[in-house]
């Protein structure tokens, strides 16, 4: 293996700069601990920065994430590394950690980049934008997304004709072609793994027919749609851009569901559907929404009364599992499903169906230590080894675990468990220095 | 070799060719975007009315007329009389 160019010493490495690991790094940094925030996405602010609003509050999600997502990019005892993994995680001693950290070239000198666009303006290139999950295009240059963290451009390189437009138009000359990977060696004393998840790929499912039917879309692809920086001039249906008026909600998509691997409750779809569903009321006051359900869980401070609000707003709850989604010719969904309150099988036809997918764990982080056993639950998630009364603990001792990497759970829980990760984290780096 | 600062992606053209499925994409967004702009300059369309001047599926004009929306070229005009469809039009300050 070629040796690392470049050593770093931090107190801590965060991997993961989702809302749990920022909100891990900036606690730590506040006690004046050395971060290291290593993000494999071009920006920090994790799925929370992409989203509409919050439940039960529908509070502005960008509202709350991006002042935090500023705190922690101008906090002083905290680096970040974006487009960036960690590769392999190696235990010295108790309080010595040596990891591995890839630094994959952004083809743009960050700190040069003043967010101006001109090279977005300039690049002829329009590919799929996954930060609006495939509903619009982007440039090859671009930046990931209006509220970003760093809000800085990067250039696609798999897409990229290598024109040269975007270095003409740069008025910085902050786009370099010429940065390479690059690998560094990082000391540390401790490590928080926040590493996430990922949503059910609803394509595992075939008869409800994703990607084939075009109004067939998942629940992330609606919650762009509803977002203030949205992809549409307002919320049409992807296969046609007709404005939906009918919309059909199928609960437990990938959750609860043994066929598909994954038999646990993903704790959010109940709550983010119902929010959608009522910002849905607000956007398109004709419109009919259904949600076919399994269970309710309203389990959170405030998420029955949401619940009962949504209710009261004209919302249909159908207690019924969905067992085929096909297309009529208008683009119209039928759904086949059965109404286990009548015990019958009955169709409904709608003009769009949001598929609401479940959590899924981030596979891999076990693999990157490699003389340690980080143990994994029997879901895949990162396994608490002392839930009730060390819940950031994990198999590995001065490893912790914050947020979803650890199971399915709402934001304010990630916080709290991030909060939790941070506390438990000082108090083994305390232990150091005793 | 000297590489000149704002001038690099020739530097990295002759280390690493653009696969050819790059500049086929740009080519299929070029023709599209000017079949679209061109099928605007007759008048205001909506998607389905787009997608049968230019023979393509309507989602595929979504994907690519959105993206003109998104770029400046394109703005929203009114909807149509049963409330479904918005019209499209180019947008009145030209170019990008």
């Amino acid at each position: 293996m070629q040796e690392p160019k470049k050593i770093l010493k931090y107190d801590v490495l965060v991997i993961g700069g989702g809302i749990a690991g920022g909100e891990s790094a900036i606690n730590l940094a506040n006690l004046g601990y050395k971060v290291l925030l290593v993000e494999k996405e071009l920006s920090i602010g994790g799925k929370m920065i992409l989203l509409s609003k919050v439940f039960p509050t529908l509070d502005c999600a960008a509202c709350i994430t991006t002042p935090k997502v500023s705190e922690i990019a101008r906090h002083p005892n905290i680096t970040i590394f974006t487009s960036a993994e960690v590769t392999e995680i190696t235990k010295k001693d108790e309080h010595q950690f040596e990891a591995i950290v890839l630094q994959k070239p952004r083809y743009v000198n960050v700190a040069d980049c003043t967010g101006c666009q001109l090279c977005e303006q300039a690049c002829p290139v329009n590919v799929t934008d996954e930060y609006q999950y495939g509903l619009v295009g982007r440039k090859a240059a671009y930046i990931p997304f209006s509220i970003a963290s760093p809000r800085a451009a990067a250039i696609d390189i798999d897409n990229c004709t290598l024109c040269g437009a975007c270095e003409r138009a740069c008025p910085t000359k902050c786009i370099d072609f010429t940065q390479t990977d690059e690998e560094y060696l990082v000391k540390v004393k401790s490590v928080v793994v926040a590493t996430g998840f990922k949503l059910f790929d609803p394509l595992k499912i075939p008869r409800y027919g994703f990607d084939k039917c075009k109004n067939v879309i998942t629940s992330m692809q609606m919650e762009r749609e509803l977002a203030p920086t949205r992809p549409f001039n307002t919320i049409l249906r992807p296969g046609d851009g007709k404005m939906p008026d009918n919309i059909a909600y199928v609960l437990c998509t990938g959750s609860r569901d043994k066929s598909v691997g994954n038999p646990i409750c993903s704790q959010i779809c109940c709550m983010y559907s119902i929010k959608q569903a009522q910002l849905l009321m607000g956007a398109l006051p004709m419109a009919d929404i259904t949600i076919y359900y399994l269970h309710i869980r309203a389990f959170g401070k405030g998420f029955n009364e949401f619940y009962a609000q949504a209710q009261d707003m004209g919302v249909e709850f159908v207690k019924g599992k969905v067992g085929k989604i096909s297309e009529k010719e208008n683009g119209n969904l039928i759904l086949r499903y059965e109404d286990i309150e009548e015990g019958v099988v009955k169709e409904a036809e709608h003009d769009m169906v949001v598929l609401s997918v479940g959590v899924l764990p981030n596979q891999g982080i076990d693999e990157v230590f490699d003389n340690q056993k980080l143990q994994l639950d029997p879901f895949h998630f990162v396994n608490q080894s002392d839930i009730l009364a060390s819940p950031a603990k994990t198999s590995i001792e001065g490893v912790f675990v914050a947020g979803t990497a650890s199971g399915p759970m709402d934001i304010p829980d990630s916080i709290l468990s991030g909060g939790a990760a941070s506390a438990e984290t000082t108090s083994y780096l305390r232990r150091a220095n005793q | 070799m000297e590489i000149e600062k704002g001038k690099t992606a020739k530097y990295l053209k002759e280390k690493r060719p653009v696969p050819k499925q790059v500049t086929e994409q740009l080519k299929y967004f070029t023709k599209i975007k000017k079949n679209i702009l061109n099928a605007l300059k007759e008048g205001d369309k909506t998607v389905p009315q787009l997608a049968e001047v230019l023979n393509l599926p309507k989602d595929e004009v979504l994907f690519q007329l959105m993206s003109l929306l998104k770029y400046g070229f394109v703005e929203t005009g009114e909807i149509d009389d049963m409330d479904e469809f918005f019209y499209y039009k180019i947008k009145s300050n030209g170019k990008n």
